[in-house]
């Protein structure tokens, strides 16, 4: 930038130079005389630092868009990147899984520390499968079809509260809904991809909240926008770690007792981003925390 | 040696895989042979024509696939099961050229694996072209072209969504047999979470929509009470229109 800056000012220069010199070696004597009237003084100077800045602008915003160019193609790069990195790890992984797995089986005795074994590996396989998951979710096409989030959202939280039921620790899930002046818009996706984005959020929620805590989900919609937001009274996420929970595997220093693989939220963010929308969190550290799913509405 | 078992070829280049699932397998019945691609997986054929064959997908030399597609261009009907999953190859429309009966993605339940087997053994006829490799199927009204990809109810072409389409040809290359919503997510959705299992029952809720199917009395898609879902009309395949 700078250095195109002086380029341009020898340039300038030397241009005068070149064209000054054939003057002088042909005519040296002939002169201009002339008069300037006053009210042209400033008109000429304001013309003349008018295209300075213009020139001064326009060169700016060329390279402005060009590292903003850069900046996308190494953002490109760098998805690209770490989705080789995820597809290798299941690749490579994969095999010695399964054949743990086969070798357990083949066992012929029975003992604790292989039923360990075993349940390692299935442990094992599931991060896998997540991972595996993510990998295609942010390259393979997505269907697009017309959804109701709402009725996404009430499905997800029927299917939570089932299993909460079925798993003994029952707990009820306010689900609130605009009707006036009128319902949530609808929004162009795939539906099993937003299901599992909400039923992930719900599961987070339900997972670092005690039990029997009031979870909320609701939804909006502002300038074009579906919004769902999962809402916790849970031990909330220290602002330093706010930022890091949405990338893969990452799990808060407090999260690390309680069992997950940490690849729940990147998988949201990821959803997210292929409907064109995406994933903000809002918390207090021991308040709570808000999830804010973003799509786009689809026009009236 | 003389064997009534059903001989069962393995195939993966991983000698960790052949040596631990080999003796899952005999264990569930099967006399197993193995090889370790799909080179050496056609000469064991040829030595000694297996009942079935389980193949691994990416190994050296022939893989998984090139070696199902040897095998049908010699007029070879040997069932198989690719392991690997089956939304990935549909989505490259290769899995009917491709002509494998069943597929199942590592890292899997060995006991799963020996089910979809047994699964496989039951409805092949020996020597005979399998549903999975039929161009066109028809199970009374219905008629699919399953290589154009579409679909037709007493002649009127109907409308399916890609995955209704995708479970549709699988639960009717399959016909009579049980299939849990979690093997079909892992099987055709590639998740392996019953997290989304109702994804399969919106997609069974459109197919009988569009087959205007009744769920009390199905004529295509039965709903077998919090198991699965199974496709009870009789397929055959169909010859060109």
């Amino acid at each position: 930038m700078r250095a195109r800056w002086w380029i341009a000012a020898l340039a300038a220069v030397l241009l005068g130079m070149l064209l000054a010199l054939p003057l002088l070696l042909i005519s040296p004597g002939v002169r201009l005389s002339g008069t300037l009237a006053l009210w042209a003084v400033p008109l000429l100077l304001g013309v003349a630092i008018g295209v300075a800045a213009a020139l001064v602008g326009a060169v700016r915003t060329a390279d402005r868009r060009r590292t903003a160019a850069a900046e996308a193609r190494g953002r490109a790069e760098e998805r690209e990147r770490h989705r080789r990195f995820l597809a290798r790890l299941d690749h490579e992984l994969k095999n010695p899984v399964t054949a743990i797995r086969a070798a357990v089986a083949a066992a012929d005795v029975d003992s604790p520390h292989l039923r360990v074994a075993d349940a390692q590996a299935v442990r094992l396989a599931a991060l896998l499968g997540d991972v595996r998951k993510l990998a295609e979710l942010e390259t393979r096409a997505i269907e697009l079809e017309p959804v109701d989030l709402e009725a996404v959202c009430r499905e997800a939280v029927a299917d939570v509260e089932a299993a909460l039921t079925a798993s003994g620790s029952a707990r009820r899930i306010d689900a609130v809904f605009p009707r006036v002046p009128w319902p949530l818009p609808g929004v162009r996706g795939d539906m099993d991809l937003l299901y599992l984005a909400v039923h992930n959020l719900l599961g987070n929620a339900v997972k670092y909240s005690p039990a029997g805590g009031p979870i909320e989900v609701r939804g909006s919609d502002e300038g074009g926008w579906v919004v769902i937001e999962v809402a916790d009274t849970g031990m909330g996420i220290p602002e330093a770690e706010q930022a890091l929970v949405l990338d893969d595997l990452a799990r808060g220093a407090e999260a690390r007792g309680i069992p997950g693989s940490g690849i729940g939220l990147a998988l949201v963010r990821v959803i997210a981003e292929r409907h064109g929308g995406s994933v903000q969190l809002r918390s207090r550290h021991r308040e709570g925390t808000v999830v804010r799913l973003r799509v786009p509405a689809t026009r009236a | 040696m003389s064997d009534a078992r059903p001989r069962l070829l393995l195939v993966d280049d991983e000698a960790a895989i052949r040596d631990s699932l080999a003796p899952v397998l005999e264990r569930a019945g099967f006399a197993v042979t193995t090889a370790s691609d799909g080179a050496d997986a056609l000469s064991a054929i040829r030595a000694h024509p297996p009942a079935i064959v389980v193949s691994d997908v990416l190994m050296p030399n022939l893989d998984g696939r090139e070696l199902v597609r040897s095998m049908r261009r010699m007029d070879d009907w040997t069932p198989v099961l690719l392991l690997t999953q089956v939304g990935e190859s549909f989505e490259r429309s290769a899995a009917l050229e491709e002509g494998a009966d069943d597929y199942l993605g590592k890292p899997f339940d060995p006991a799963e694996l020996v089910a979809r087997v047994r699964a496989i053994l039951r409805r092949s006829v020996p020597g005979a072209r399998p549903l999975t490799a039929a161009e066109r199927l028809q199970s009374g009204p219905l008629l699919v072209d399953r290589i154009a990809r579409r679909w037709w109810l007493d002649g009127e072409e109907l409308q399916l969504t890609p995955r209704a389409a995708l479970l549709l040809d699988y639960l009717m290359t399959h016909p009579d047999e049980l299939h849990s919503r979690d093997k079909l997510l892992g099987s055709l959705w590639g998740y392996d979470q019953a997290v989304s299992s109702r994804a399969v029952d919106h997609r069974v809720a459109e197919i009988r929509r569009v087959l205007r199917d009744d769920a009390a009395e199905p004529r295509f898609v039965e709903t077998v009470q919090s198991l699965g879902y199974r496709f009870r009309g009789a397929v055959t395949p169909a010859g060109p229109r």
